[in-house]
């Protein structure tokens, strides 16, 4: 499995986001954590990639520098073959809390990342963002008077009406209820098959990722290294009671060190 | 004697069989018994005391019909209003933006912040003999004293408002590539907004506070000066107690206009219940 690490050179098509020798240590008080050892990793153009690991393993903030929200200590990440040195909506966030403006509407809100763009073409793409994601009728609402799924939706849309490169996803669907949750993901799906974004996506939960994922990444506890990339070669609409999933599951709850049967 | 003991048994049978009314009648009807109830005491204790000089309840009410008669309590209530409003404008129009400024800047907040909370706790009441000092007797005085009780409240208030932008929502912006006027006018004002409401509202009580006490001690109108001038001038205490609910329904009045803020769509999220 471990050749899978460089799908650029089976596929033959140049990879779209490299993580190369990335590394990261916090310094709390005198004491240094580390928390990011040496990560290497290519993500094709289009891929789905779910960055799995337990709680505190480093994950969110190998997507926060990867959004050039924080500076790694050593190596450097590309996309494109630019290298990320700050925010820019080419690489766009999905937040795990809700990140969208409580004080815009919910057009204000996708409409965001779009102020440059003339008046025409922007109102085109708002309302076409609005509707792939459901919301259409709810334009002028506030994000106070909408669900967390609607909320999340929201979020989804103003992260798409910029037609970024890359899509990260930290935790997204964290603070939905599990129904809900399951709804977003087969949206998710939708909206990702649709647009054929390149999206990276960070999470606790196991299911979450084998019903997501093209290919998972397992993160060990601190400091975070690539314990092993799963690949998840399943077709969507993914069956959750077939075969292969559960060998999957069993694989990924064995990497992650933890009984799956309670 | 009698009547307020009715009064009293009245109200109290009003709060026993409260069920029983529809709820909107019962959330007027509750306050309105226990008002009534008050009153009825404080009429008992006057006959009991049997004072000559505290007011009872009819005694400040023909008060309250002479103040008004006499048209005396127009001029005062307008003298009093007027250095409000002109303190608390003033207050605001530099409170915010410095409030702003100071939150959203690290330098100035550093440089800045020991000092207003420095001067924060000094009383505006400490300040009446530097302000009469600067200003003389009269409207000048007062306004600088609600400027001064007002500001501190509405520039801390703002400041606080802008250091508390969830690390989330500025993330957002830096995301979407806001910065320069737009990051102010699309985040960092909307975001702070609420609290910033929230502040005039606090600072606009303070200032009606203030108002009362500065009359009281360096100026010759408004509602302060009339409550001891009710004094001074033969002992009128039902006069004083007639001045003070005016004061109150004043204060609550200023309030209610105050929190139509709140009521916007861009600012309502902050008040929700979260």
């Amino acid at each position: 499995m471990k050749n899978d690490n460089k799908p650029s050179e089976r596929n033959g098509e140049r990879p779209k986001v490299i993580f190369d020798g990335v590394s990261k240590h916090f310094q709390k008080g005198k004491e240094s954590l580390h928390v990011l050892d040496d990560i290497n990793l290519e993500v094709r153009d289009g891929e789905f990639v779910c960055l799995l690991g337990p709680s505190g393993c480093g994950k969110s903030t190998l997507l926060n520098i990867a959004g050039g929200f924080e500076q790694q200590d050593a190596g450097r990440v590309t996309i494109d073959g630019e290298e990320v040195d700050g925010p820019s909506s080419k690489r766009v966030f999905v937040f795990q809390e809700y990140g969208i403006f409580p004080w815009a509407s919910v057009w204000d809100n996708v409409a965001l990342g779009l102020r440059d763009v003339p008046k025409e073409e922007r109102e085109e793409t708002v309302q076409r963002t609005i509707n792939m994601v459901g919301l259409a009728g709810f334009e002028r609402a506030y994000p106070m008077e909408l669900s967390g799924g609607m909320k999340q939706r929201v979020e989804v849309a103003r992260a798409l009406a910029v037609s970024p490169d890359v899509i990260y996803m930290d935790e997204p669907f964290g603070a939905l209820d599990s129904l809900t949750r399951l709804t977003m993901r087969s949206e998710i799906i939708r909206i990702w098959q649709q647009e054929q974004k390149t999206i990276l996506f960070v999470t606790h939960d196991v299911d979450e990722s084998i019903q997501l994922a093209d290919r998972i990444v397992v993160l060990s506890a601190r400091p975070g290294r690539i314990a092993e990339i799963v690949e998840v070669d399943l077709p969507h609409p993914r069956d959750l009671g077939s075969p292969e999933y559960g060998v999957i599951k069993n694989r990924l709850y064995a990497l992650l060190g933890v009984e799956h049967t309670i | 004697m009698i009547l307020p003991i009715l009064w009293i048994l009245g109200s109290a049978a009003v709060f026993i069989f409260a069920d029983r009314f529809p709820e909107r009648v019962r959330d007027q009807l509750l306050p309105i018994s226990v008002a009534v109830i008050l009153c009825a005491l404080w009429s008992i204790a006057v006959t009991l005391s049997g004072t000559a000089t505290f007011p009872s309840p009819t005694d400040t009410w023909v008060g309250m019909v002479e103040l008004i008669e006499s048209n005396r309590i127009w001029g005062d209530i307008v003298a009093s209003l007027h250095r409000v409003s002109w303190g608390f404008c003033l207050a605001t129009l530099v409170g915010i933006p410095l409030g702003l400024v100071v939150g959203w800047n690290t330098r100035t907040f550093t440089a800045l912040n020991p000092i207003i909370q420095g001067l924060r706790p000094i009383s505006p009441i400490a300040w009446i003999p530097i302000a009469i000092l600067w200003f003389g007797i009269g409207d000048g005085a007062g306004i600088f004293l609600i400027f001064l009780s007002s500001f501190f409240p509405i520039t801390v208030g703002t400041m606080a408002a802008v250091r508390n932008i969830s690390l989330v929502h500025q993330r957002s912006a830096m995301n979407f590539g806001l910065h320069g006027m737009q990051l102010f006018r699309r985040v960092v004002l909307p975001a702070a907004l609420p609290q910033i409401i929230t502040s005039l509202r606090i600072a606009l009580g303070v200032a009606w506070l203030v108002i009362v006490a500065a009359e009281m001690v360096g100026m010759d109108s408004g509602l302060g000066y009339l409550i001891n001038d009710a004094r001074n001038a033969g002992s009128r205490y039902d006069l004083v107690v007639a001045t003070m609910l005016v004061i109150g329904v004043i204060g609550i009045i200023l309030d209610l206009l105050i929190r139509q803020l709140e009521r916007f769509d861009e600012v309502r999220w902050g008040y929700a219940r979260r």
